[in-house]
């Protein structure tokens, strides 16, 4: 058996005891690492430029279709204050309490020895109530019949378009002045008579048509 | 197993290599991968946004479009009524309106005066005023009248009779005064 020596056995020691150099390995294990770390990290950083081509492109869309929508709500919320504020001015309109036919019918109910010398309306609660005083003179062989009669109409005339109607006699005295009418001496009284009514359902709309005749004086 | 005989030297630098590994860490996830991640999420977010902001914009076009045909009627309307107050100061127009259409209803010497003007306090007319109008027609008949007031009613949707006086004229009884009290709505212009 030949004899075998090893006469490097010094050097071959320091070489394995440079091979297990710790900070050797742990530079290697760090090299390792960072080198995964910068794959990860570019990985990372190509998803976040393809997010961020996608971002550009959805911004792209968005500043073409942003003026129309800033368009669009503003005629929106335009159409939507035209809509409301038309809404409240037929109301308003609607609500009106209309003056011409009720001056028609006061007009039929006044016959021929009657004169009405003073009519003052008043609209009160938004239209919900109308207050009317009506001033006149009666002739007649029984005057206050005669105002009666027109009292009597009103109200029947009245009840017709409006609600509530209340016709009623503030003051009815009789005068000492005769009047001549067709060629006989009447008896006249003066009368105030007191209108109040609620227009808001039963009243009709203004009508071209005039009153027929007027009857405040002869 | 095989025992692991560290150096002084080699322990020394493993515990370098340690606080190497340490550092690097911290300084990848504080500068590079946190920054990259943080400014990824603001993106994704804001794709988000975006992608809905769009999705609703087409709702918001198309709710507009049916709103701009359902309120053809409200518009032609609107435009009827703004277009009954013209520009200019209501005290500039109104008298000169008012009187001229009187007149061709055969009453002269008709005038109108401001008598005050308010705002509303509904929200809806936030840009209309209210104008309070004295009329007096110091010489006219009943029937004359009575037609005038219902030309008035039609023409003038906006204006709104509140008080009517109608009184003999004591010399003349054919004839008679009235004031009427009337209020209108007029564009702020």
């Amino acid at each position: 058996m030949a004899l075998h020596l090893n006469l490097l056995h010094e050097e071959i020691l320091e070489q394995r005891q440079r091979q297990r150099d710790p900070l050797k390995i742990g530079m290697m294990v760090l090299g390792a690492l960072g080198a995964l770390m910068i794959v990860y990290y570019l990985w990372n950083a190509y998803k976040t430029l393809e997010i961020r081509n996608r971002l550009s492109a959805v911004q792209h869309d968005w500043s073409k279709v942003e003026p129309k929508v800033t368009a669009a709500q503003k005629r929106s919320a335009e159409l939507n204050n035209i809509i409301s504020t038309t809404k409240v001015l037929d109301g308003m309109i609607d609500g009106r309490f209309f003056w011409a036919p009720f001056m028609e019918k006061l007009s039929r109910c006044v016959a021929l020895n009657a004169q009405i010398t003073s009519v003052d309306g008043l609209v009160q609660d938004e239209g919900k109530a109308v207050i009317v005083m009506i001033e006149g003179l009666a002739a007649g062989r029984e005057p206050r019949s005669a105002a009666e009669e027109l009292r009597q109409l009103l109200l029947e005339q009245l009840g017709q378009s409006y609600h509530e109607v209340k016709v009623e006699f503030k003051t009815l005295e009789d005068l000492d002045t005769l009047v001549k009418i067709a060629g006989d001496n009447m008896a006249m009284a003066r009368f105030a008579l007191s209108v109040t009514f609620n227009p808001s359902e039963g009243a009709s709309k203004a009508t071209s048509s005039p009153p027929p005749r007027g009857r405040t004086s002869k | 197993m095989k025992k692991l005989n560290l150096t002084k030297d080699q322990i020394q630098k493993l515990s370098l290599s340690t606080i190497g590994f340490v550092v690097l860490l911290y300084v990848y996830f504080s500068f590079f991968l946190g920054p990259l991640n943080k400014s990824r999420d603001s993106m994704l977010a804001s794709i988000n946004d975006l992608q809905r902001k769009v999705a609703g914009s087409k709702n918001e076009m198309t709710k507009a479009s049916n709103l701009e045909k359902q309120a053809s009627t409200a518009t032609t309307r609107f435009a009827a009524l703004k277009a009954l107050s013209p520009e200019g100061a209501p005290i500039a127009w109104f008298p000169p309106r008012i009187k001229v259409f009187f007149a061709n209803q055969q009453i002269d010497k008709a005038t109108a005066r401001l008598e005050n003007s308010s705002v509303y306090k509904d929200a809806d007319l936030s840009g209309w005023m209210r104008y309070s109008w004295f009329l007096d027609l110091p010489q006219t008949d009943f029937s004359t009248t009575g037609l005038a007031i219902a030309a008035l009613e039609n023409s003038e949707p906006l204006l709104s009779i509140t008080h009517l006086n109608i009184h003999a004229i004591g010399d003349d009884p054919q004839f008679q005064q009235v004031s009427i009290n009337a209020t209108t709505a007029i564009m702020k212009r």
